[in-house]
């Protein structure tokens, strides 16, 4: 995979807010000197302790923010964050939710539309599909969310820390479902504190510490390196 | 020029915007028991207050002033509720904006579409009630739609202008209800501009929303066409604002989901 040339890259990336309201205040450097490339269909994971900056990164990737030093490439590629419920309103209807929140993500209403069998079908609420969500249990809700980020199909998917949601059985379902869109041909960063998931589903990693990128690398590595800072190891 | 992505993609903010207004209009109505019938009962109830109050109690009866006001309420009802709520769009986006990319504009337009949308409930009983106190239909009202399309622009300027800097300043929310006010007493709303000194009356025109409600009147009341020269520079002007205010919101594109909320 790595023959490729990378379809994002960064180098020595720092990103600031203000510590106070809006425009005024000392900078806060959350991201500092990151750099690190990602190509095309591997699952880069990104590993750091909580506050690290990670989701700053993310953010960055996902095109919301820009960074305020250093270089930071994306050949033209779409990335976005798997948000789930994002936009979702509490007196509309399953399936008009499903649209708002497909549409916030990028979708097309036609292709919301062309897919809704299939979101209808992953969440598993036929009869209540055309409901409103304020009738829905939290489980219910979940599963929703879930059925309809899923759906949403970038060039890179951008995951932060959940894999899975609702009740066991859907859990597992969506569990399942995540993992092997991970390891099909798909782009994916997925950024967590958990070493064992990393492993599991990374091919390569990048460790970051207080806004700066320590390591990246073959996954079982760049976790050795990460145990050795936290003295695991 | 326009590329195919940047079509694809303007076409599908278009539909984000229109759909997010229905489904913000639809949840407003849901969460009633007479849910959309409210854009025509509150109305209504807020019309009979006034007419009670004026016509009734204070005797306003013959001479037109319960209509007048209403005319002039109704218009600023319409400007306040955008610029009130629509201040506070992109500050309130800010969620959202954490998870997706989004051009911060929309927020502004959905609110604009969807008071919009209620004020034309508004507007329409405006006339009925217009039609059913006496005043008749004229060759003016054929300016009635530039009318409001010049006020429509109008309020979109303001309303951007104050979404734009309120996630920075967001003290300002509490400032702008009682700018409102006070815009309200010397805008024309309850008041004829001959009750103001001449002297002054020149400075008094220079509100434009003094010059819209006269135009409404004009047209809605007194079978007179508007005023064309003032209409033209408010469309004008307010043209230029919207311009550089969405250039002022796309200059903050990246630095609104950073603001602290």
């Amino acid at each position: 995979m790595k023959q490729h040339s990378p379809i994002v890259s960064l180098r020595n990336v720092g990103i600031y807010y203000k510590r106070n309201r809006g425009i005024f205040g000392e900078p806060f450097w959350a991201l500092k000197d990151v750099s690190f490339d990602l190509y095309q269909g591997e699952t880069l994971g990104v590993i750091g302790r909580n506050g690290v900056g990670k989701s700053t990164l993310l953010r960055l990737l996902a095109g919301i923010i820009k960074p305020n030093q250093g270089t930071y490439i994306n050949r033209g590629f779409q990335a976005s964050l798997l948000s789930l419920q994002l936009g979702f309103t509490y007196y509309l209807t399953g399936r008009e939710n499903a649209f708002l929140s497909g549409m916030l993500m990028g979708l097309h209403k036609r292709d919301i539309q062309a897919r809704m069998d299939n979101i209808i079908e992953f969440s598993g609420l036929r009869k209540f599909i055309d409901q409103p969500i304020a009738t829905y249990s939290s489980g219910m809700i979940a599963r929703l969310g879930f059925s309809v980020a899923f759906q949403v199909n970038p060039d890179i998917l951008l995951i932060d820390e959940i894999l899975s949601v609702g009740d066991a059985e859907f859990s597992q379902k969506s569990a399942q479902a995540m993992q092997e869109r991970m390891r099909s041909n798909k782009t994916v960063v997925f950024v967590s504190h958990n070493a064992v998931l990393i492993h599991q589903l990374c091919h390569r990693a990048v460790w970051i510490e207080e806004g700066k990128s320590m390591a990246e690398g073959e996954t079982m590595a760049v976790l050795n390196e990460y145990h050795r800072f936290l003295g695991l190891i | 020029m326009i590329n195919p992505t940047q079509l694809n993609t303007l076409s599908r903010y278009i539909e984000l915007i229109f759909y997010k207004t229905y489904a913000d209009l639809r949840a407003e109505a849901e969460r009633t028991y007479l849910g959309f019938l409210w854009w025509i009962f509150e109305p209504i109830m807020y019309m009979f207050v006034y007419y009670i109050f004026f016509a009734i109690w204070l005797g306003h009866k013959t001479d037109d002033f319960v209509p007048f006001l209403l005319v002039g309420l109704t218009i600023w009802q319409w400007l306040k509720s955008c610029l009130s709520h629509g201040s506070e769009t992109i500050l309130g986006g800010h969620a959202l904006m954490q998870h997706v990319h989004l051009p911060k504009v929309i927020f502004p337009i959905i609110l604009i579409l969807t008071d919009s949308v209620k004020f034309l409930f508004i507007f329409s009983l405006l006339l009925i009630f217009l039609w059913g106190y006496g005043f008749e239909i004229g060759m003016p009202y054929l300016a009635l739609p530039i009318l409001l399309l010049v006020q429509l622009l109008f309020t979109t300027a303001l309303t951007f202008f104050l979404a734009a800097i309120i996630p920075f300043i967001p003290d300002l929310r509490f400032v702008v209800e009682n700018i409102l006010l006070a815009i309200f007493f010397v805008s024309g709303i309850i008041i004829k501009a001959e009750m103001v000194p001449v002297e002054y009356r020149a400075y008094y025109y220079l509100n434009p929303i003094v010059n819209l409600v006269e135009d409404y009147r004009n047209i809605l009341m007194y079978n007179a066409w508007p005023n064309w020269s003032t209409l033209f520079l408010i469309a004008i002007f307010s043209i230029i604002g919207i311009r550089l205010c969405v250039r002022l919101i796309s200059h903050f594109e990246y630095i609104y989901p950073k603001v602290m909320q």
